[in-house]
């Protein structure tokens, strides 16, 4: 124990006198965190609305239509229960909350759809407002086949009310995607660096010649990278959310519980992911190229810069299951929604199913010469 | 073999074969109690595997080699743990400092020095503060030795210690090793630079293709020599190059 305790604090002080690698466990993704915060990518995408269909037929599917528009997305519409679309709306991203009743095509009934606003974006109140108009407009007339003159004005209104939400946009969705970033890359990255180096310049060897043996230092080597990548998820995160002024988990004190949590979680895949690639490479030149085929589509692929949503569901389809996507979006959950980490069920099984292959590869694969 | 309690190691018919080659061929010594212990041999001759072998660093295909009465084979830690090592390809963490790099291996042996008195002792106290990357190539083997110091050994193992070290590098290193002979250590050293083997070795071992041609301390070797008539090419002059270099850029160390 006190041997391990020793080569966990020398394996810390190497760590932190290693300038290069805090410029890329901390600078460079706090550097990306603020450039793409303040571009604010929010303008470049199709507001996202909720809707909860509960007539389920025809005419509403036609409604739905309608507010997603043609080609040109208007709206970015997900449907969902109720409870979802007033979930999205109050913590989210979402700016709207659409409920079309279950009466609604129904002819002669007289028939309310509630939209709930998120006041603080008056502009999408009147896109949704007047695409909803026209959509109810248009369709009831050809859908009941009433003729103009017989038209009653108000069988279908609008009842609009407005709530403060607590979504935060773009710069509150890029923090934990950031931050999950910079726990692959401090696991991957450091892990091979440091390995492969020790490995090739003999310091591994020189460990092995003593009682201990390599793997009393492997230990304490893997407790230093533990240790880093909590504490880099704490700077990345309460640095991103003073330098863009969002809040974390809604101010629930939890969250940083849950997010420890996770970057434990996503530290040990991505340590043992580290561990096989510095197995396999014999030294750091082939090293660094492998390290980046691994991580260079994770990055782009799971979310972490923009919204999956933008991407071809070809590539969704896929995306979804790779490690950085479930720790992106558990830690999102998380930050961004004030969820819990025990509602997380499929990040938390994706990411549990991920370390059990990982350990096995990497257990596999190292080797000390 | 009968072995007295004065014999710190044994090799008794030691092989080992990589592949189809063949490193170590039946090597068999005894070395005593504070002795300077040599193997000479051209690169490839089977040195370093043998030394590694005694060191519990690789595993013999046949034979035993025995530290201090425990057998290498049935306990390769408790031999270990009495050995101080000193690898052909030695290496340290770059970011941590001297004092902290001896402190920390001696946290490995469970022992408690001081870290900057091993320094002293290699002559590197002034230098506690300095990273290993910062050495130069002397300063570097001399951080192995102290390094190697640092559990008290019985045995001391340097493979190769002097090898690519400039003359006054070098001497100082022989000075040193004279030194911990003196405090009482056993010593095995590998070389294949023979006036080292002559300064500093009390018996060599001459290893040719994983086999010992020749057993026995310098002078008897070269006494051996010499009774075959045998008569060197160039005449023996009362200097070498070595001296006139030695006397050109001084003996003081560039460190």
């Amino acid at each position: 124990m006190k041997i391990y305790l020793a080569l966990t604090v020398a394996s810390l002080k190497m760590y932190f006198r290693n300038k290069q690698g805090l410029f890329w466990a901390l600078f460079f993704p706090l550097l990306i965190m603020i450039i793409f915060g303040i571009m604010n990518f929010d303008g470049y995408n199709a507001p996202e609305v909720g809707v909860h269909d509960a007539a389920k037929n025809d005419a509403s599917r036609a409604l739905i239509q309608a507010l997603r528009g043609g080609d040109n997305k208007v709206l970015d519409v997900s449907t969902g229960t109720n409870e979802e679309i007033q979930h999205d709306l109050k913590f989210s991203g979402s700016r709207a909350a659409i409920i079309i009743p279950e009466n609604y095509g129904v002819p002669g009934e007289l028939t309310v759809i509630e939209v709930t606003y998120d006041q603080r974006f008056m502009q999408e109140r009147s896109v949704v407002s007047t695409v909803i108009g026209q959509a109810t407009d248009a369709l009831f007339k050809e859908f009941a086949e009433v003729p103009n003159e017989f038209r009653v004005e108000n069988s279908i209104s609008i009842d609009e009310s407005f709530i403060e939400g607590h979504g935060q946009g773009f710069k509150a969705w890029l923090i934990p995607g950031i931050a999950a970033m910079a726990i692959m890359q401090t696991g991957l990255f450091t892990v091979v660096f440091t390995l492969v180096r020790f490995k090739s310049q003999g310091v591994l060897r020189r460990l092995k010649a003593t009682p201990i043996g390599a793997s009393h230092f492997l230990a304490g080597q893997l407790t230093t990278k533990a240790i880093v990548v909590v504490l880099q998820t704490y700077v990345l995160v309460i640095v991103g959310a003073i330098v863009l002024g969002v809040s974390v988990g809604n101010g629930r004190i939890g969250a940083w519980f849950d997010l420890t949590i996770l970057a434990l979680l996503g530290g040990a895949l991505f340590i043992a992911m580290g561990l096989a690639v510095s197995g396999w490479a014999k030294n750091e030149e082939t090293a660094a190229p492998i390290a980046n085929i691994i991580s260079m589509p994770m990055m782009f692929l799971s979310g972490v810069f923009f919204p999956l949503s933008v991407m071809p569901d070809w590539l969704t389809k896929w995306s979804q299951y790779l490690p950085l996507t479930y720790l992106a979006d558990g830690m999102r959950a998380i930050t961004v929604e004030g969820a819990s980490i025990t509602t997380l069920g499929s990040e938390l099984l994706g990411l549990g199913i991920w370390i059990i292959i990982v350990f096995v590869i990497a257990t596999k694969m190292f080797r000390w010469e | 073999m009968a072995t007295s309690p004065d014999t710190v190691i044994v090799a008794k018919d030691l092989r080992k074969k990589y592949d189809d080659i063949t490193a170590v061929n039946g090597i068999s010594f005894e070395v005593n109690r504070g002795e300077v212990f040599g193997m000479l041999g051209p690169n490839g001759a089977g040195k370093t595997t043998t030394i590694e072998i005694l060191e519990g660093m690789r595993d013999a295909d046949s034979g035993d080699a025995i530290i201090n009465g425990i057998n290498v084979r049935e306990d390769a830690n408790a031999v270990k743990a009495i050995i101080g090592v000193q690898l052909q390809q030695n290496a340290f963490f770059d970011n941590l400092k001297l004092a902290e790099i001896v402190d920390l291996y001696a946290r490995l042996y469970r022992a408690k020095v001081d870290p900057v008195e091993i320094l002293s002792r290699v002559g590197l106290d002034h230098r506690k503060n300095s990273k290993y990357a910062e050495l130069s190539g002397g300063q570097k083997q001399r951080l192995s030795i102290a390094v190697a110091l640092v559990n008290d050994p019985v045995v001391l193992f340097l493979d190769e210690p002097t090898t690519g070290l400039d003359p006054q590098a070098r001497r100082q290193l022989w000075a040193l090793v004279k030194k911990i002979q003196a405090d009482g250590s056993t010593i095995m050293l590998t070389t294949h630079y023979m006036e080292e083997a002559e300064e500093l070795c009390d018996r060599i071992a001459v290893v040719e293709n994983g086999e010992i041609i020749a057993l026995d301390t310098p002078d008897a070797l070269i006494d051996q020599l010499l009774a075959t008539g045998f008569k060197p090419e160039k005449r023996v002059r009362e200097a070498t190059l070595d001296d006139v270099f030695l006397n050109l850029t001084g003996r003081d160390l560039r460190d």
